[in-house]
């Protein structure tokens, strides 16, 4: 798999740029794919409610969260989730809280 | 930026260790899917090369490997070394060709890698070979010996486990059709519109991609609004409601035969009148075209496509619509398992007639569409992606001649690709199902 230059350091990503390791997210990580795949200068503290929900529910249960979960526990409506991730919950919000890619049509 | 890490990938190991039986049972899968109609395409191609010209990767690489033609000898080489007897006396004159593990290297590179099973190369066959299916026997024979590359496996797999190919819980698909149904009440401010589940006797079984489910559930509020509009008896499974089958794309039938038939039994077991599929390319051609092969025998029942179903409405004046409701310039794209491949071709035109104020064709359309890139499991094969993205560009450019805002696409599969080919090309566009646009023009 390839790596990417990340603050200096090599950070293995897979060929679409998702985390090859998810034991190695870090903030400064969420923050660097945010502005590299969505052009997101700087995190809100809304873009962290929904990544740490993400993060919280894959460390947990090992897959994301359908977006039902993410919007009835940070209270964000579903056309805002989409606003704050252009590219959607799994290629957006799921790539930036350092899950791999899902399965299926994604 | 990017580099190659020297270690090696543990799909490529299992190349390496691949053992003579692996080979044999490779060999005993593929011959099993040769019948004499096949052997005959197998023996016929004459490498007119009208093919070339036809096909995304070869007009984006402009390379041999990329050919269908060379694809294809790749399978034929191997069929006439084994199965023929020309290749098994003159083996260096007809091109016979041993399946070792340099071949089978070969055999993942071109026909996993370079091929979206789009079918663009057997419409413009000279002597109509069908391209596809003999480029998926090889994909079988691959499959029977776990050499599918990785993203596409593991769909299949976990469908095959946790009864969709995203793994959702039971619980969890059911707490959401309950808010699609919270979030179309208020939208419509009817509290009788509802998403029925398990309902027996209803007249249509509907089904969908679970991605909708997953992440984008505003294609099955969609849906439901044009059911509740049409006052039509509908249901959903609450266990069986997966329209997708990667067996197609990754050749093991008896994976694909287990899939559909969920779909068979729910049926049954609700006693509906016809299955509905979702806007889902490949799960269309999957379940009206090819489970009833997979399966061995015949369905009790009606399949539609939910384009066939919308459409109907309008025809027999159950919803009405009106296209002022959407002023934005639309196009529309053709996915190749639904349209090519699967016969849906004017219904999704249909609606948009009487949905839309501004239509554009893109050019070509209908049955000579490209692909977009994402088809024949390319969107899960992440070591292909690069390629992916690069033949995509065809699409992109197609998109942006027609200068529309809005691109319909009767696919989740493809519009994920479309997605990404939008960010990736700068395309500035918005992405829908023909169904989503539809209920944003319904007049209630």
């Amino acid at each position: 798999m390839p790596f990417v230059d990340f603050n200096g350091s090599k950070l293995e990503v897979n060929e679409e740029g998702f985390l090859a390791n998810p034991s190695e997210w870090k903030k400064e990580i969420a923050e660097f794919f945010a502005l590299k795949e969505e052009g997101i200068e700087k995190l809100s503290d809304d873009h962290w409610a929904v990544i740490n929900y993400i993060r919280d529910y894959y460390m947990e249960k090992d897959i994301a969260p359908m977006v039902r979960k993410i919007c009835k526990n940070t209270g964000l409506k579903l056309k805002y989730i989409y606003e704050l991730f252009p590219s959607g919950p799994a290629k957006g919000a799921a790539k930036i809280a350092g899950l791999p890619k899902p399965d299926g049509c994604v | 930026m990017n580099e190659k890490k020297d270690s090696k990938d543990p799909f490529d190991e299992q190349i390496e260790q691949l053992t003579p039986d692996d080979l044999q049972k490779a060999l005993q899968v593929f011959e099993q899917k040769i019948d004499h109609k096949y052997a005959a395409h197998l023996n016929s191609c004459v490498h007119c090369g009208l093919c070339a010209d036809v096909c995304h990767y070869y007009l984006t690489y402009k390379d041999l490997q990329s050919i269908p033609a060379y694809k294809l000898s790749l399978v034929i080489g191997v069929f006439k070394k084994y199965f023929s007897f020309s290749g098994k006396a003159i083996p260096r004159w007809v091109g016979a060709k041993t399946l070792d593990k340099d071949m089978v290297k070969e055999w993942i590179d071109s026909l996993f890698g370079r091929c979206s099973l789009c079918g663009r190369c057997a419409i413009n066959c000279s002597i109509g070979l069908n391209i596809p299916y003999l480029i998926r026997t090889a994909r079988s024979a691959l499959a029977a010996i776990g050499l599918v590359p990785p993203g596409l496996q593991s769909t299949v797999n976990t469908a095959i486990e946790k009864g969709n190919n995203m793994g959702i819980a039971k619980e969890d698909w059911l707490e959401t059709v309950e808010w699609v149904e919270e979030e179309l009440q208020d939208d419509i401010d009817d509290r009788n519109a509802v998403l029925p589940l398990d309902k027996k006797g209803a007249k249509y079984f509907y089904t969908i991609n679970p991605r909708e489910a997953m992440f984008f559930p505003l294609s099955i509020q969609a849906v439901g609004k044009i059911f509740h509009a049409a006052g039509e008896s509908w249901t959903f499974s609450s266990d069986n409601y997966d329209v997708t089958n990667y067996g197609l794309y990754n050749g093991d039938d008896e994976a694909a035969g287990i899939m559909s038939d969920r779909l068979v039994r729910s049926m049954k077991e609700l006693g509906c009148n016809t299955l509905v599929l979702a806007e889902c390319g490949h799960g269309f051609n999957s379940n009206r075209w090819e489970a009833p092969e997979w399966l061995s025998k015949k369905y009790g029942f009606e399949v539609r496509s939910i384009l066939e179903v919308v459409a109907g409405f309008i025809r027999d004046g159950k919803i009405k619509l009106d296209p002022a409701k959407n002023q934005d310039l639309i196009t529309l794209h053709d996915p190749c398992n639904l349209v090519r491949l699967g016969g849906i071709v004017e219904e999704q035109r249909y609606i948009l007639k009487h949905a839309a104020a501004n239509f554009i064709e893109m050019i070509p359309n209908r049955q000579k569409n490209f692909c977009c890139g994402g088809g024949g499991g390319q969107l899960s094969m992440t070591r292909f992606s690069e390629r992916r993205l690069k033949v995509g560009k065809i699409k992109s450019d197609q998109i942006q001649k027609t200068g529309a805002k809005i691109v319909a696409s009767p696919c989740h599969n493809c519009i994920d690709q479309l997605m990404e080919l939008n960010k990736h090309y700068k395309l500035n566009v918005q992405i829908k199902t023909v169904c989503e646009i539809a209920a944003d023009a319904l007049v209630i």
